[in-house]
């Protein structure tokens, strides 16, 4: 299978991937870079365990493949903490909050918002549902992870 | 006694930090050297007779490892009732059944290897429909049982009775009578993370299994009985538990796949992983199964319950796993929902050619619960008693013994419902359209002697940094219990949550347990971490009551040195002279008597490291260790027994509003009242709370696994309908704390019961409101404009 | 094993080369929601992708006299819109009902029409918005209605070699209001077991010019013509809505059929209760937007 090196931004590092050509960036996330954060839930758009932020935008990384990814900026939930370990109020919120249970969901609810925070700094409930929706949970019923993200919202202010 | 510091606050999880960092390691994640990736071919007929299989373009394909079929492993029969083999040799009875496996170096390559067996089948007729599968001269799903005897029918060797009490009389003297039929379906528990484990042997056939299941000691007694048989008697098994993306019932039996990697991995003296995907996790999981019930009840002119009695019908589909045994929970609601004298349960499981099925949330409880509450309605109904009115009349006790020997101890039922009439303005007129309704629920809440053990272990460990080390024999499955049990040890240690290192799911290092399920952990756990916290509290403070007195003997002859001054005190040190004197608090040891005496406060640490740097041979650690066995019975053959120390009670209530011209049940609110014993961590609780109700809304009204002639049509996120976030329902929770006398720091399991009210609940507010009633699950929008249309 | 060679022009002529090159072996990927979906399922993919993901300059919204919409444009640039959420209503109300976020930050129109499936969500508001598609290939420019566009399930008279360039709306659409229905169990993540489009103009309270699309309803997504014939000059009342709802229910306007997602039954009474719905809150909408 022929590879190819993609090289991009990734949580804000230069970085250049060797890869096979149909891989995903999820695949690549996972196997290249051991950033094992982001999860594949189903592999095909459905679940939301996968998310990433790309140029700003949040995106189902199983379903891109990873020629599209030159040159742009990815970021995972690695990357939102800082280096001294300091959690990122949305981090901190869905711990506080009871947003996370099982977890399996999280790295990829967290982007979502994350996403979502970065447009829009107060967004309504309605907003963060629709954030949300392409993320599924088992565990919470949402509502706590819907709290959560208000609550970061209210610390970033 | 001073005020809890932990237990009852809402502690955040930063213990679990590890899941919002990306940190938290699953099956998906993990690794080990030399891995290989197992995959599974399933069968492409629901009955069929394997006539060949060709492996050889499979083997050839360059990356693979091993390729197995069920002629190359031993034909040993494994589950719950030896009904199914690992790899299918000769017959295939279900669209899931397995056919041949593959392991290779990559998950891609084997899923090509898969693709590439070829195998010859002859259909044979098959059945679906477990009435029909009851009638005679239908095809058998099986020709002989476990011993190899001939059957004669589809029905399974599992009669499911229960009776208490004379219901030909009772039914003489009702007053009322109802009478239902209600029906339930297949629904997935839709798990985030899918199923997988990773097999991997030592040179000596040792079995390290790294597993995603939630009942790790479960596995040792099934696999040891399976090495037993395929030659590998005697080895040795550990199963480790990595961080669980959610169980919900799924992983309570060793599944196939379990098998297939251990076979995989003998076969190739290499690791095998096997992960499912998504589909896999939809057609080759064993969900909930179906059921319909008929059910009657009879009650007096006051409204008084005077019988139920019901009958009920499980599709098993082919094989028998847990799911088989739901009957067993069932009879809980069926007997002791309610105060009712006389009962009379049986359950019938058939085969069929359809998926099998297991346990999920709640286990039987949600489907006996939808039957008896809605034969609740119809019957205050018939009696002209107002629905929360006639289960006020009805409702449990502190105190009762129930028909099943259950001893209700604490009580919050009544509170329950009258906390939901109270917040659905109950008896307020409504708009046209628009109607509430309420169900009840009990639930064991103190454990549930499943099997002989019900046991659980802890062991705790403290070093001379005060940092403690507690491991569990449970599993974290995402219910919160590193926190809770962090907050328990915290308590009743006298140490912060933040001391406190917790090791979950490791049969190597933990004591036995008989699984993270019943909603059973928070009450065992926090019990066994009580026990063991005061064992290892006992052995400070005797280390306290010998190194307190060094310690300041030695802090004065050094302030001798340097102040040659310096007065001694005169200190009493009959306040410290017995542990019973002392106590533990924040890190702190210090005289009950004086707690806050300048010399006998000393911390935690200094007395810990005293104790183990004392000296040649006198050197002292703290360890120590619960088994927590509660007094409770297991199940007579008459199926009574009162299996649980403790039981939870609840009320949902919902107000719905229905588009007459769609059929579009909304729910405007949906109380959930919940009698909890004691909130040990109330933002956790809710979580508990929330997230069940939502999946008793899925229940209730969208989702379903459509089966149809045996195979799994929708096996995806798509079109299996799992709420969204956009799918919103207002959650008002409320909790009701008797404070349980046998419940750790008075609390009860919660784990399960939000899910069990919810859909009856949503039943009977539709009925409320629109006048027709929808018996079968999911209540979708097709069912109730048909029946809007029929009724005129 | 999946294998494909992904190219990645940056301009249409060559993206037009590459597929000529390729020829059968090669297909387009857009924003990849059906592309990727697909190969995964299917275990297959084409030997050569050719990703039109860097062509900018297809995505774009903008109105000059008539409606233009880039085909590489996203749902959710359609979503954030305002000039499609108040001059073409429809397509905001589907456009922004597909999938999650996710999927519409890279999902494109041009992907989502191409791809034609029977449930796709901008094709019943372009139909009642009139929309025309531009394709452009080897032999040239040209473009058709977008009722002629789709020719069967996953099938439209793109060839081969053909790129879809632009959706336009012509201007005129200004004076009508329009609304699109996605009837499903639950509110994201889902598609639809039906869907209506209602186009209305109104002169005072008669619909003086109406539109219908359906989809989900035939193997194409489908105007209901018999039913626009019907309401054309009548009021805005509930009895001429419902005549309406039920012509467009009828073997006369759609072929439903029982799948999974819904039985045909059902699907009629969706018809019948919401295209009165959709052309009530169509006409709401175009007189509120009158009034300002
Ligand atoms: C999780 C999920 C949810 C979804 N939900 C919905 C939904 O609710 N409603 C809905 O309608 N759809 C839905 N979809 C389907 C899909 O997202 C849409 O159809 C989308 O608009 C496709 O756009 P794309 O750019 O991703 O197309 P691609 O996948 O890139 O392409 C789709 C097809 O169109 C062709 N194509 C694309 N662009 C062009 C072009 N410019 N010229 C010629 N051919 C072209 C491709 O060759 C391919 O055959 C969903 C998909 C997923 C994964
Ligand atoms: S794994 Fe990408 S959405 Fe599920
Ligand atoms: S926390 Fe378990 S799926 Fe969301």
């Amino acid at each position: 299978m022929k590879k190819v090196s993609i090289s991009f931004t990734l949580n804000g590092n230069s970085v250049t991937a060797e890869v096979p050509e149909t891989w995903t960036l999820l695949k690549t996330l996972r196997e290249y870079f051991e950033l094992t954060g982001a999860k594949e839930g189903c592999g095909v758009g459905e679940c939301g365990a996968c998310t990433v932020i790309m140029d700003g935008q949040a995106i189902n990384s199983c379903l891109c493949p990873i020629p599209e990814v030159e040159g742009r900026s990815v970021d995972t939930i690695e990357g939102l903490a800082g280096e001294d370990g300091t959690l990122h109020p949305l981090q901190d919120a869905f711990l506080k909050n009871n947003g996370v249970q099982c977890g399996y969901c999280t790295s990829g609810m967290i982007m979502s918002s994350k996403a979502l925070l970065d447009q829009k700094p107060d967004p309504t409930e309605e907003e963060i549902r629709t954030a949300i929706a392409g993320n599924f949970c088992r565990c919470t019923g949402y509502v706590q992870i819907v709290e959560s993200v208000e609550m970061a919202a209210k610390e970033l202010k | 006694m001073p005020d809890n510091l932990f237990v009852g606050k809402s502690i955040p999880r930063t213990i679990e930090a590890d899941k919002v960092t990306g940190k938290a390691v699953y099956i998906d994640d993990l690794k080990r050297p030399g891995m290989l990736y197992g995959k599974i071919l399933y069968s492409s007929h629901a009955h069929a007779r394997i006539k060949s299989i060709d492996t050889s373009r499979a083997e050839r394909l360059e990356g693979v490892r091993a390729v197995l079929t069920g002629r190359d492993i031993p034909d040993v029969r494994v589950g719950f009732l030896k009904d199914q083999t690992v790899l299918k040799r000769d017959v295939v009875r279900q669209y899931r059944d397995e056919v041949a496996a593959v392991a290779a170096i990559d998950p891609d390559i084997a899923a090509e290897a898969v693709r590439l067996i070829k195998v010859e089948y002859e259909q044979l007729p098959a059945v679906f429909d477990p009435y029909e599968a009851m009638k005679e001269g239908v095809p058998l799903v099986h020709e002989v049982d476990a011993r190899g005897r001939p059957l004669k029918s589809n029905i399974l060797p599992l009669p499911w009775k229960f009776k208490a009490g004379d219901i030909d009389q009772a039914r003489e003297d009702s007053a009322f009578i109802s009478k239902d039929r209600v029906s339930t379906t297949w629904v997935n528990q839709c798990c985030m993370g899918t199923s997988g484990c990773i097999a991997e042997f030592d040179q000596n056939n040792n079995l390290t299994l790294y597993d995603q299941t939630n009942v790790i000691f479960g596995h040792i007694g099934r696999i040891t009985e399976y090495f037993e048989q395929i030659g590998l008697r005697g080895k040795k098994i550990r199963v480790v538990n990595p961080v669980v993306g959610g169980s919900f019932g799924t992983k309570l039996d060793t599944d196939i796949y379990e098998f297939i990697a251990i076979q995989l991995a003998l076969k190739t003296r290499k690791p095998v992983k096997i992960l499912f995907d998504r589909e896999e996790e939809f057609f080759a999981l064993p969900p909930r199964q179906p059921t319909v019930f008929t059910i009657e009840q009879g009650c007096d002119r006051e409204g008084r319950l005077l019988f139920r009695h019901c009958e009920a019908v499980l599709d098993n589909g082919a094989y028998t796993s847990w799911g088989a045994t739901t009957p067993s929970v069932m009879i809980m609601p069926m007997s002791s929902l309610y105060r009712v004298p006389n009962v009379y349960f049986k359950a019938t499981c058939v085969y069929t050619n359809n998926i099998y099925a297991q346990a999920m949330r709640g286990y039987g409880n949600p489907q006996a619960t939808f039957a008896v509450e809605t034969s609740m309605d119809s019957l205050a109904e018939a009696a002209g008693i107002d629905p929360a009115e006639f289960r006020l009349i009805n409702r449990n006790r502190p105190g009762d013994h129930t028909p099943m020997n259950l001893k209700i101890t604490s009580c919050g039922l009544e509170e329950c419902i009258t906390a939901v009439k109270e917040k659905l303005d109950w008896d307020e007129k409504r708009e046209e359209g628009r109607g509430v309704g309420m169900a009840s629920l009990i639930h064991v809440a103190g454990g549930a002697r499943v099997t002989k053990s019900d046991g659980h272990g802890i062991m705790i460990k403290l070093d001379e940094y005060g940092h403690v080390d507690v491991i569990e024999s449970g599993t974290d499955q995402g219910q919160g219990s590193p926190t809770v049990i962090s907050q328990i040890v915290a308590e009743a240690l006298g140490v912060r949550p933040e001391d406190i290192f917790l090791t979950f799911g490791d049969t190597a290092l933990a004591l036995w347990d008989a699984g993270t399920h019943a909603s059973r952990h928070t009450f065992m756990a926090g019990n066994a971490a009580i026990g063991a916290c005061a064992k290892a509290k006992r052995q400070i403070l005797e280390m306290a009551v010998e190194q307190i007195p060094k310690i300041i003997k030695r802090d004065f002859k050094r302030k001798k040195r340097k102040d040659p001054g310096f007065v001694e005190p005169d200190l009493d040190f009959t306040l410290i002279a017995n542990p019973e004197d002392l106590d533990i608090r924040d890190r702190m040891i210090f005289p009950k008597k004086d707690p806050d005496h300048p010399y006998f406060k000393i911390p935690l640490t200094q007395v810990l490291r005293n104790g183990l740097h004392v000296g040649i041979g006198q050197s002292k650690v703290v360890v120590a260790e619960e088994f927590y066995d509660p007094p409770t019975e297991m199940l007579n053959w008459e199926m009574k027994g009162n299996l649980s120390m403790t039981y939870a009670f609840g009320t949902s209530g919902v107000e719905v509003e229905v588009d007459k011209e769609t059929g579009e049940v909304k729910i405007l609110k949906l109380v959930s009242a919940h009698d909890v014993g004691k909130a040990m961590n109330p933002t956790l609780l809710l979580g508990q709370i929330y997230g069940a109700a939502y999946t008793g809304v899925g229940y209730g009204l969208t989702e379903e696994i459509k089966v149809r002639n045996g195979r799994v049509m929708n096996p995806n996120f798509r079109d299996y309908q799992m709420l969204t976030a956009m799918d919103v329902v207002p959650i008002e929770p409320v909790i009701v704390e008797p404070m349980d006398e046998d419940g750790p720091f008075g609390a009860k399991g919660v784990g399960e019961p939000g899910l069990v009210p919810t859909a009856p609940a949503i039943a009977n507010a539709v009925y409320n409101a629109i006048g027709v009633r929808i018996t079968d699950l999911p209540i979708t929008p097709e069912k109730v404009l048909k029946a809007l249309k029929e009724k005129g | 094993m999946i294998d494909y060679d992904y190219l990645r022009p940056d301009n249409l002529e060559e993206a037009l080369r590459l597929l000529k090159e390729y020829g059968p072996k090669a297909a387009i990927i857009a924003g990849g929601t059906d592309v990727m979906v697909k190969i995964r399922n299917t275990r297959k993919a084409p030997e050569v992708l050719v990703s039109i993901r860097g062509l900018n300059d297809l995505r774009y919204i903008d109105k000059a006299g008539d409606y233009r919409i880039g085909a590489l444009t996203t749902h959710r640039m359609l979503e954030e819109s305002d000039l499609v959420k108040t001059e073409l209503s429809a397509l905001y109300d589907g456009a922004s009902k597909v999938g999650s976020v996710q999927v519409r930050n890279v999902a494109t129109i041009g992907g989502n029409i191409c791809n034609a499936a029977p449930s796709a969500d901008t094709a019943g508001p372009l139909l009642v918005l009139d929309a025309v598609v531009f394709m452009e290939g080897p032999d040239g420019k040209r473009s058709v209605p977008i009722t002629e566009f789709f020719t069967g399930t996953y099938r439209t008279v793109l060839k081969r070699e053909e790129v879809l360039t632009e959706i336009r709306i012509p201007g005129e659409m200004e004076e009508f209001g329009s609304a699109y229905w996605k009837h499903s169990r639950r509110k994201a993540m889902n598609l639809p077991i039906l869907g209506i489009a209602v186009s209305v103009k109104m002169d005072d309270q008669i619909i003086s010019d109406v539109r219908i699309g359906l989809t989900v309803a035939a193997p194409t997504p489908v105007r209901a013509y018999k039913a626009e014939d019907f309401l054309k000059g009548r009021p805005l009342s509930d009895e001429a809505l419902s005549e309406a709802g039920r012509i467009a229910a009828s073997t006369e306007c759609c072929s439903l059929r029982d799948s999974l997602r819904g039985e045909a039954w059902y699907r009629a009474e969706i018809i019948e209760t919401y295209v009165p719905r959709m052309a009530r809150l169509a006409a709401e909408r175009i007189s509120k937007r009158r009034s300002k």
